[in-house]
């Protein structure tokens, strides 16, 4: 950094992204303007953060255009599948659970301790799984540190 | 808004979104899957969207960015391979077709972090002013500005080593 940086704090410096987006106040443009004027490499840099919005605004980064957008949302396949997918999915799971159970309850021929036995086990996977769902759902939506990258 | 405004400005912003999620990803089909996703998922409950709390931009920005994010949970990269970027079903004449610089600023964009991207297309791709941009990201408005100035400078940085 050289001495004609040193004497501007970094505040003024963050501003010029802000003033290349037009999002300061007056005032602070006009310090931008003041500083910009005396010191060369800001003004650079100011001409440089303007290049490279420029640049980017104008760059082609996605390879579709509208009219693909508008087919693939009026496509009603994908929804409808999806939605008979799920509905098909959890009914018959759960038709075949329904009918596990009471074959095990009422239509076997294991005892009654067995049952119980079995049952237990079973219930308690089921709340054990129910509990760390449950958790994983709350820290999903709590966890502060989602987004940091590891 | 009804269905069909909601299904009219969700067409202009397909286009960004991609862009946004192709630059998060790093991968041009699964930024597809992601956007479409989030067509469906805004489209399956556009009671959802209250147009009195703010634009629709944002909001669905904000809805393709989480579902990004999902993404790339599951996927826990180590980092995102630079070739990725490139549409791996474009034709050799659709690469060469490609400008220099826009090539140029994909490397550059998938040098810098995930967070310096997203902000960096957020403001300068998709013109989103700061306030929305804290909305899409989740952060206080009051550090969009230092946050993008330094992925700017990173961006900067990256491009000026290609030189």
């Amino acid at each position: 950094m050289n001495n004609e940086r040193q004497h501007i704090d970094d505040h003024v410096v963050e501003q010029l992204s802000g003033y290349v987006d037009g999002e300061l106040t007056q005032q602070q443009q006009q310090r931008v303007d003041v500083h910009c004027a005396s010191c060369a490499e800001c003004a650079k840099d100011l001409h440089e953060l303007q290049e490279l919005r420029e640049s980017i605004g104008n760059a082609r980064l996605s390879n579709k255009n509208q009219d693909e957008w508008r087919e693939m949302m009026n496509d009603t396949t994908v929804q409808t599948t999806r939605g008979i997918g799920w509905l098909l999915f959890i009914g018959g799971a759960l038709v075949c659970l329904g009918i596990g159970v009471f074959v095990f309850l009422f239509a076997s021929s294991v005892s009654l301790v067995e049952k119980l036995v079995v049952s237990a086990i079973y219930g308690g996977l089921a709340l054990l799984f129910y509990s760390v769902l449950r958790q994983r759902l709350i820290e999903r939506k709590t966890d502060k540190y989602k987004d940091v990258e590891i | 808004m009804n269905i069909n405004e909601i299904k009219h400005e969700l067409v202009t912003l397909g286009g960004g979104a991609h862009a946004l999620a192709s630059n998060m990803l790093g991968n041009p089909d699964d930024a597809s899957d992601a956007v479409q996703d989030a067509f469906t998922t805004v489209l399956g409950k556009p009671l959802a969207y209250d147009a009195q709390k703010g634009p629709l931009k944002p909001w669905f920005l904000r809805i393709v960015r989480n579902r990004c994010l999902d993404l790339l949970r599951r996927r826990r990269p180590a980092g995102m391979p630079v070739d990725e970027l490139t549409d791996k079903g474009a034709t050799p004449e659709q690469a060469a077709e490609l400008d220099d610089r826009d090539r140029e600023l994909k490397l550059a964009l998938a040098t810098i972090t995930n967070e310096q991207r997203q902000i960096v297309i957020l403001r300068d791709h998709l013109d989103l002013p700061y306030a929305e941009i804290a909305i899409v990201l989740d952060i206080a408005p009051g550090t969009v500005m230092s946050r993008l100035h330094r992925a700017r400078l990173a961006l900067r940085e990256v491009l000026k080593s290609y030189e």
